[in-house]
């Protein structure tokens, strides 16, 4: 079986600097905060190299960007770049912190050669902006150790790759540094000088261990791994360095994560209806919204165009360090009934999901209503209403409606002035003693002075009160 | 005479007012026969405000809208009610025929949201019409609907109080309501599109308490004992 390694030489850096246009240096630092670990290519122009003590780098570039190294950060970058992967090749594994191996031998068929699944790759690496050092090998250490090198090249021919193997000096070959120093001392420095030695005399002269990390290498031993599979959800954070401030800058990276969920559900062919951004900030509980539309969508411009309503109304609390995009919930699409092969006209069905996701994501999901009678005698009791969901029920009536006025106040009114002219009545509406709303009232029709005809009661404590509107 | 007459109408440097100009401009007829009449059967203009001027809620004002909400809650189409000052009443519109699926209540809180919510309504293909009452609007923003309303060739119809009368407005068709003697609705036209403003009529409003005009006279004599001194 032939693999591909990629080996991501500075992905965190690639991370954040791809959420921003306009980066300055930066660095990645270890742990414990001394050394850098990994420097941007600007970072270089200035000096400043991996390996370097931080006191120096910082004295070389004053205004340095610094971001501390986070292995569950890396993992999590990792995993994304095999979201994508897993596009173009099945058979995916993790190499924590730093690599991906994709098997290969199979898609030769399907892209037609070696060559062509390697072009694929290397344009989506540069879609997605990414520095990767390809390697191939017929076993997964193999592909690991020369993709590491950042000599691979595109081949599978065995004799050339293993004789790239075979020039790979003991340190670059990962053994750990007791072997590396006692096979030093036996003359030996690289690879192939190890594959020549007898096996029995390897595993008696240095270890057993160190023998199956050979055969492991050469083929001979099985090197089982664990497939990774793609969560069934989609998540996508951005790291900011510095901090954002201003939420029309937290669009720009969400252009692209939303059109990487367009491009990820197309491919499912599914729809979504809620996404959730969760802004995290630097000493604050993070702020999470949830941006829902009313139908299924799938539109990467739809969606931005309801954050961007959001943000108008959600004024930013404190700077955003970190933005992170999860969709949980996935549907399955329909086809689209209205619409025409030429697409001519637009959907009706389409419009109105567009425009009450727009309505509610301004004005709140609460700001949108339907009404709809209830089996109740009480005035006050006898409608509903509830929130706008993507199917309406069909309501349905059932017995004879008495006369009813179209406006209803918010809450009884006083009567202030006897109306000039009094009309039908009394209508007795009594109830409500089963759940403490008692209700006695006879309501009458009357004329006001001001020419309103109102809906008036009477209740049991001789008070009177207007109720509604014949509007 | 008449020879001269006619060559004159033949001119078309002689302006006649009085007369329609047929334009073929989109609308949908009110349902009230009388009103109907007196809009030359153009009735509510689409993709066009239109104004209701009246200064308290209950003398028919939604009896006008009734025949025009019934026929298009029964087509596709959404009626909007954009900051109701009162509540709609489920039941009544029901009882009324209205489809209550196709109707929406959106209560929004600033003035910007206003005018942002009847804008996208106004420009959305799924929208028959919308009912909003604005309160103070500036010449600006009834030019900004107005423009949207064209955009989604929709019915528009705002219910203002009627001292903006006087405002000037860039609506299409604007109605001055009253309430008359016997329940029924003075509608006076103050404005209209293509032909002269100023005609008055009355449109019986009595059924919409379930009265005829015959009952009027037969007024109940009320338990009014305490608040009548």
């Amino acid at each position: 079986m032939l693999w591909l390694y990629l080996h991501f030489p500075h992905l965190l850096l690639d991370h954040i600097r791809r959420s921003r246009a306009d980066v300055g240096a930066l660095v990645i630092i270890e742990n414990s905060g001394q050394i850098v670990l990994q420097a941007c290519p600007k970072a270089r122009d200035y000096g400043v190299y991996a390996g370097m003590r931080l006191k120096t780098a910082i004295n070389l570039v004053p205004e340095l960007g610094i971001v501390r190294s986070d292995h569950q950060q890396e993992a999590r970058v990792l995993e994304e770049q095999a979201r994508w992967l897993y596009r173009y090749a099945a058979h995916i594994i993790l190499v924590a912190p730093d690599g991906l191996l994709a098997e290969v031998s199979s898609l030769q068929r399907l892209y037609g050669g070696l060559s062509a699944v390697w072009q694929a790759v290397k344009q989506a690496l540069g879609e997605h902006q990414l520095t990767a050092w390809p390697g191939f090998g017929y076993t997964p250490l193999a592909a690991r150790l020369i993709a590491r090198t950042g000599k691979g090249e595109c081949t599978s021919d065995k004799g050339r790759l293993f004789c790239a193997l075979g020039q790979i000096s003991l340190p670059d070959a990962e053994f750990d540094a007791r072997t590396c120093t006692r096979l030093q001392r036996l003359g030996l420095n690289t690879l192939k000088e190890v594959f020549d030695l007898p096996a029995a005399e390897l595993a008696r002269r240095l270890s057993p261990e160190t023998l199956s990390y050979v055969q492991k290498i050469q083929g001979t031993r099985a090197d089982p791994r664990l497939p990774w599979q793609p969560p069934h959800y989609f998540r996508q954070q951005v790291d900011f360095i510095p901090e954002v401030e201003k939420s029309q800058g937290l669009l720009f990276p969400l252009q692209r994560i939303l059109s990487e969920l367009e491009q990820d559900l197309c491919w499912r062919q599914q729809s979504t209806d809620s996404l959730l951004l969760v802004l995290s900030h630097r000493n604050q509980e993070p702020t999470r919204l949830r941006i829902r539309s009313s139908g299924p969508e799938h539109r990467a411009h739809l969606f931005l165009d309801l954050i961007s309503l959001r943000f108008e109304q959600h004024i930013l609390q404190a700077p955003v360090t970190s933005l992170a995009l999860t969709v949980r919930r996935f549907l399955e699409r329909e086809p689209s009934a209205g619409r025409d092969l030429l697409g001519g006209h637009q959907d009706p069905d389409e419009a109105w999901h567009t425009l009450i996701s727009r309505l509610q994501s301004r004005l709140g999901e609460s700001a949108v209503q339907q009404l709809s009678p209830q089996a109740d005698h009480r005035p006050e009791k006898a409608w509903s209403a509830f929130q706008v969901q993507g199917k309406s029920q069909p309501t349905t009536v059932s017995g004879q409606l008495s006369l009813r006025p179209m406006w209803l106040l918010k809450g009884p009114q006083p009567l202030l002035e006897p109306p000039k002219a009094w009309f039908t009545g009394p209508e007795r509406i009594s109830g409500g003693w089963w759940d403490g709303h008692r209700v006695q009232r006879d309501y009458y029709i009357a004329q006001l002075n001001s020419g309103q005809l109102a809906w008036v009661f009477r209740d049991v404590r001789d008070g009177w009160f207007i109720h509604g509107w014949f509007g | 005479m008449s020879e001269i007459l006619n060559t004159l109408m033949q001119d078309s440097r002689i302006w006649r007012g009085r007369r329609p100009v047929h334009s073929p401009q989109p609308a949908e007829p009110t349902g009230h026969q009388v009103l109907d009449n007196h809009l030359d059967g153009i009735g509510w203009p689409r993709g066009a405000l239109s104004e209701c001027l009246l200064d308290s809620p209950g003398i028919g004002e939604l009896h006008l809208l009734l025949p025009l909400m019934h026929r298009l809650s029964h087509t596709d189409k959404k009626i909007f009610w954009l900051n109701p000052p009162n509540i709609p009443y489920a039941p009544a519109l029901l009882r009324k025929g209205v489809n209550l699926d196709q109707v929406i209540i959106v209560h929004a809180d600033t003035k910007n949201d206003f005018l942002w919510t009847l804008e996208n309504c106004l420009r959305s293909s799924v929208t028959g019409l919308v009912m909003a009452w604005p309160g103070r609007l500036a010449p600006r923003d009834t030019r900004r609907l107005q423009l949207a309303a064209e955009a989604g060739n929709n019915l528009c119809v705002l219910f203002r109080e009627r001292c903006y009368a006087q405002q000037h407005s860039s609506a299409a068709l604007r109605l001055e309501l009253e309430p008359g003697e016997h329940q029924e609705l003075n509608v006076s036209v103050l404005r209209r599109r293509g032909s002269w403003a100023g005609q008055h009529c009355s449109l019986s409003m009595a059924n919409r308490a379930g009265l005829s005009v015959y009952e009027v006279s037969h007024v109940i004599q009320g338990p009014w004992p305490a608040l009548a001194r």
